[in-house]
């Protein structure tokens, strides 16, 4: 499956951050090759680099060395594209917009007319589930809810790739398992499959939603290893519940702790 | 239930039913209106408790009777007509001053947010300049501006701006500088250019930011234009109606309270004005502190 139409290629990547007390090694000679429509997990702790790796297939950083190509692109072509849909751990709404323009923002940025932005948009808040919010402000939402929003703009521009830099990670557990399941039934409304790398530090959360958990370590940021989930899809609460997920959190953990 | 509660934490907050309360209106206006109340009060209570006379500290009534005098020796229009026209000028001259001393504080913070070597520079004379007194600057802004033959107005203009533009600059720029770099982030994946950042996103963000500046220097803009009337030697304002009521004061106590009520009373409008430009405007979201 990895090597199956690879669409994002992380080729020997580096990246060093310059400080006062010496170099930091973000990454260190990472490779890893994507393939269209995978859900891409990046899971370790703290200073392990997987935001950072996010953060350059999104040319919102540059490597220091090392090469990536996003769909025969460079990442920052892939950027001027249009390429990526972003979401990060806080949901960043506007709070002088409501939630039905907020949802707008990119469509408007990206030069779409009144009509089809309008369209989009109540499409989107369907699919998370938030047409009754459209008039509402961000302030009047819950935590759980505000993200949502935030999907629905990451997804409105209907992007080849979804990056998510821990969306979750704010939210207490009970509504943070609720929005895997509701994550993975968005992917899988998009139609055309969306590539997803998804940055997390838990567990339970990597193996439930990934096709893949990238497990990666810190000083220097590498990736430890790469395990499949071969957990079937449509995921559902009772995959939590299986046998099979809970051998392979454990094989997650067990690969966290080599380092 | 509730008035249970209430005795028992001893609360003095009344706990009156739903129906009982007065309307919304009517009770914002009373907590500033029992102030008023109660510094009337004081006025005359204190006239009565020290034995002030009328001569430095006129009755109330008194005061109140000057606004409805004549002038000019009981020939011409109303004091409260006279001062109400130069509270006009007065006026005028602090909305001119506000606007110029807020485009000028507007652009500074622009510059300053995209050069951080310009702000290190040029910042530290923005903050020394209201400490600079006033008074004087001004003479020197009216002399220098007479030579290049302006005229008075946009002295007063010049010296109401200057100290307008002191806090709008450093509000503006904190605004700037509130917007989250994840926003900035997602606009770069979205592509957008400079100027489509700045419309969607810094200035909306920033406004919050900038209302708070706007109304320190709505009240800074009024004091400018009063105290630019004196040495611009206007014949209209309420700085100049000041000044002669403080000359003659011994002649006609009440006149100079009338004028220093008035005085009060610009800076007031100007504020709410500014409260209400904000209200507009930054609508739909919890206001900045």
């Amino acid at each position: 499956m990895s090597s199956a139409n690879p669409i994002i290629n992380i080729d020997r990547v580096h990246k060093i951050y310059p400080s006062a007390a010496g170099n930091v090694t973000a990454l260190q000679d990472v490779s890893l090759r994507i393939a269209e429509g995978e859900f891409i997990c990046l899971l370790g702790p703290s200073g392990c680099g997987k935001s950072t790796l996010m953060r350059l297939v999104g040319d919102l950083e540059q490597p220091s060395q090392g090469t990536i190509s996003v769909k025969g692109k460079t990442p920052q072509q892939a950027r001027l594209d249009r390429d990526y849909g972003i979401a990060f751990q806080a949901p960043v709404l506007y709070e002088w917009r409501t939630v039905r323009k907020n949802v707008e923002l990119p469509l408007e940025v990206m030069g779409y007319e009144a009509a089809r932005r309008g369209e989009r948009a109540q499409a989107m808040l369907r699919l998370v589930g938030l047409s009754d919010f459209a008039s509402a402000y961000p302030y009047q939402l819950s935590g759980g809810m505000q993200q949502r929003v935030a999907i629905a703009r990451a997804l409105s521009f209907e992007p080849s790739i979804l990056l998510m830099d821990e969306p979750f990670g704010a939210l207490d557990e009970i509504t943070r398992e609720r929005m895997q399941a509701e994550l993975l039934n968005i992917w899988g409304d998009t139609g055309s499959k969306t590539t997803v790398i998804f940055v997390t530090h838990s567990i339970p959360e990597a193996v439930f939603l990934a096709d893949r958990v990238v497990v990666m370590s810190p000083r220097p940021g590498r990736i430890e290893s790469i395990i499949d989930i071969d957990l079937p899809r449509p995921r559902t609460f009772e995959t939590r519940e299986a046998p099979r997920f809970f051998e392979l959190v454990t094989r997650v953990r067990a690969s966290l702790r080599e380092h | 239930m509730r008035d249970k509660i209430a005795i028992a934490t001893g609360s003095a907050v009344a706990t009156a039913p739903k129906g009982t309360r007065l309307p919304v209106g009517l009770r914002r206006i009373l907590a500033p209106l029992s102030v008023l109340l109660t510094l009337l009060l004081v006025w005359q209570g204190s006239k009565l408790l020290f034995g002030i006379n009328d001569q430095k500290l006129p009755h109330v009534g008194q005061v109140l009777g000057f606004f409805f005098s004549r002038t000019r020796n009981g020939e011409g229009p109303l004091q409260l007509w006279s001062l109400l026209l130069n509270a006009l000028s007065t006026f005028s001259v602090a909305l001119g001053g506000f606007v110029l001393g807020g485009l000028l504080g507007f652009g500074l913070a622009l510059l300053f947010a995209n050069s951080r070597l310009l702000e290190r520079g040029i910042m530290p004379y923005v903050i020394g300049s209201p400490t600079v007194p006033i008074l004087a600057i001004a003479p020197m802004v009216v002399i220098g501006l007479r030579r290049l033959g302006a005229p008075d107005y946009l002295a007063q203009i010049v010296v109401a701006a200057y100290l307008t533009f002191f806090p709008v600059t450093i509000g503006m720029l904190r605004g700037l500088r509130s917007v989250p770099a994840d926003a900035l982030a997602l606009m770069r994946s979205y592509a957008a250019n400079g100027t489509q950042v700045f419309w969607k996103l810094k200035l909306p963000a920033s406004l919050p930011y900038l209302f708070t500046a706007l109304k320190i220097a709505a009240t800074a803009s009024v004091i400018g234009a009063i105290v630019a009337e004196l040495p611009a030697g206007a014949k209209r304002g309420v700085g100049v109606v000041i000044l002669n009521a403080a000359t003659y004061y011994n002649s006609r106590p009440p006149a100079l309270w009338a004028a220093v009520i008035v005085a009060g009373l610009i800076g007031l409008a100007f504020y709410s004005l500014v409260v209400l430009a904000e209200r507009l405007l930054v609508k739909g979201r919890r206001a900045a502190e």
